[in-house]
C-alpha cells in the first residue's frame, strides 16, 4: 500500500487512528490544553500527525540511505532532550502565569515527534539518555531560558540537515518539523522579552556543533544503574 | 545549465533518489494551477510530474513563486510601517518584520536576476491600518508562505533548499511571533502542513491584495 504517497498530499484522508497505532501521540495530544481532544484532532492534530505518519510508512529500516537513518537517529536525541525537558517541568509543575501552558503544549508536541520518529526507525532507534535538567525544569526563568535555547537549537540542528536528507518522504516530514521548531523559538523568545526573529535568515547549526552544545550544559548523563522493567509510555 | 542560480552551494550530496510521490504532490499543484487568475501562470509553470527532478530550471519557477509571496509580504509591511497606526507589541513586530520581508526579496531577487519576476500593485485596504484586520492578514499571509515553502522543498535542488530552508524558519517565527501576540497558539500542530502552489495562489486570490501582476 503507497501510505507514503497519499501522505506527501496536503489532504490526507488519513485518520490519527491509522497513523497512531500504539496512542503514543493521542496520549499526548490529550495533555494539550486549551483544546478538547476531539477539536484538537479535528484541527490541528490529523494535519500534523500526517505528516508525522510520513516519516513511518515504510519503515525507514528498510532500503533508506544509512545517512538518512542517521540523521533521523540525531533528530530523535534531540527531541528525546527537548521531550524530557518538557515533560519534567510539567510534571514538577514549577512554571506559572503566562509559562504555565508552555511545558504542556510544547511538550505534547514534542512527545508527538518523539513517537513520530522512533516509529520510524523501528529496532534502528537510539535509546532515550537519562537526563539531569541541573534545576532548570524547576525555575521559572531558567525554565524559560532553556527553552529559547533547545527550540533555536532544534530549528537549526534540522534546518542543516534538510538538504542532507535523500528520501523526499523524508524530507517533506523533517522540514515541516523544522519550522514548528520555529515557532517555538519565536514564542520561547516572546515570552522572554527578546526579539522572536532576530535575523532575516537563520542558520543553521552542523551536528558537531549541535552536539558540542549539548554536551555542554551536562543534561545527559550516564545511565541509572537500575534499569526499569517496563519502559516508559512515551519517550517524553 | 547557463542558467545557475547564484546560491549558497552545499558539497555536492550525490545521488537524488526521488518517487513519484513527489511527482504526484507537485501534479496537484500543475493540475489546478492553469485555471488560475493573477499569478496562474507562475503557478502552471510549477514543476511537471515525473519529469519533474530538481534542476536549476525548475528551482527558477519555484524561486519566481516565492518571489510572489515575499513581494506581498514586503509591500503589506512596508504599508502598515509607513501608515504608523500600531503601537507596542504590533509595531515592534511590524518594524521588525519588513526588514526580513524586504531582505527576502532582494535575495530571491539576486538569486533570479533577470528571470525575477515584476513586483505587482497591491491594494491591501485597512488591513495594513486597522489593528484586527492587520493580526488575521499577517497571520495568514505567513501561514501560507511557510506551507507554500515547506510545500516546495523536495522539488529543490540540495542548494536552493538549503537556502529556502534559512527563510522558511523565519517566517515560521514571524507567524509564531504574531500568533503570540494576538494570544494564539503560536504553534498548534505538531507539523506544518505543505501546501500545492495551486492552494497558496487561490488563498493569494481571495486576499484580493494583488491588484496586477
Amino acid at each position: 500500500m503507497a501510505r507514503d504517497e497519499q501522505e506527501l498530499q496536503p489532504r490526507s484522508d488519513l485518520t490519527l487512528g491509522e497513523l497512531d497505532r500504539d496512542g503514543a501521540i493521542l496520549e499526548a495530544v490529550e495533555q494539550v490544553s486549551g483544546e478538547t481532544r476531539a477539536a484538537f484532532l479535528g484541527k490541528a492534530a490529523v494535519g500534523g500527525a500526517a505528516l508525522l505518519g510520513a516519516l513511518a510508512a515504510p519503515p525507514i529500516g528498510q532500503a533508506s540511505a544509512a545517512s538518512d537513518v542517521a540523521i533521523l537517529n540525531y533528530a530523535l536525541t534531540l527531541e528525546y532532550l527537548q521531550a524530557a525537558f518538557y515533560t519534567e517541568t510539567e510534571r514538577l509543575d514549577a512554571v506559572g502565569g503566562e509559562l504555565k501552558r508552555v511545558p504542556r503544549q510544547l511538550g505534547a508536541v514534542e512527545r508527538a515527534h518523539v513517537a513520530a520518529i522512533k516509529k520510524a526507525l523501528g529496532r534502528a532507534a537510539v535509546k532515550r539518555p537519562a537526563f539531569n535538567f541541573r534545576g532548570v525544569t524547576e525555575d521559572q526563568s531558567k525554565f524559560l531560558k532553556t527553552a529559547v535555547a533547545f527550540e533555536d537549537l532544534g530549528a537549526a540542528a534540522y534546518k542543516a540537515q534538510a538538504a542532507r536528507i535523500k528520501s523526499p518522504a523524508l524530507l517533506a516530514a523533517a522540514i515541516s518539523i523544522h519550522s514548528v521548531e520555529a515557532r517555538h523559538a519565536a514564542w520561547m523568545r516572546f515570552l522572554a522579552g527578546v526579539t522572536p526573529a532576530a535575523a532575516a535568515f537563520d542558520e543553521g547549526k552542523p551536528i558537531s556543533e549541535v552536539r558540542a552544545i549539548v554536551a555542554s550544559t551536562h543534561f545527559v548523563v550516564a545511565r541509572p544503574k537500575t534499569r526499569a522493567r517496563k519502559k516508559p509510555k512515551y519517550g517524553g | 545549465m547557463s542558467d545557475e542560480l547564484p546560491l549558497e552551494v552545499l558539497p555536492p550530496s550525490g545521488d537524488d533518489p526521488r518517487g513519484s510521490s513527489r511527482s504526484e504532490f507537485v501534479a496537484r499543484a500543475v493540475l489546478a494551477g492553469g485555471t488560475l487568475a493573477a499569478g496562474g501562470a507562475v503557478v502552471a509553470a510549477l514543476p511537471r510530474l515525473a519529469a519533474s527532478a530538481p534542476s536549476p530550471a525548475q528551482d527558477q519557477k519555484i524561486l519566481n513563486f516565492a518571489l510572489q509571496l515575499e513581494y506581498i509580504e514586503a509591500a503589506f509591511y512596508a504599508e502598515a510601517f509607513a501608515k504608523g497606526k500600531f503601537s507596542g507589541d504590533l509595531r515592534e513586530y511590524v518594524s521588525v518584520v519588513r526588514r526580513h520581508e524586504q531582505a527576502h526579496v532582494a535575495f530571491l531577487k539576486r538569486a533570479l536576476g533577470s528571470k525575477a519576476r515584476k513586483e505587482p500593485e497591491f491594494s491591501f485596504g485597512d488591513a495594513t491600518s486597522d489593528p484586527r484586520k492587520f493580526t488575521a492578514a499577517a497571520i495568514s499571509l505567513e501561514e501560507n508562505v511557510i506551507a507554500a515553502y515547506n510545500g516546495q522543498a523536495a522539488n529543490l535542488t540540495k542548494a536552493t533548499l538549503a537556502a529556502a530552508a534559512k527563510i522558511v524558519s523565519v517566517e515560521a517565527r514571524h507567524a509564531g511571533w504574531i500568533r503570540a501576540i494576538a494570544n494564539k497558539n503560536p504553534a498548534p500542530a505538531a507539523t506544518d502542513q505543505p501546501k500545492t502552489a495551486a492552494e497558496v495562489q487561490a488563498y493569494v486570490n481571495r486576499t484580493g491584495f494583488v491588484r496586477s501582476s
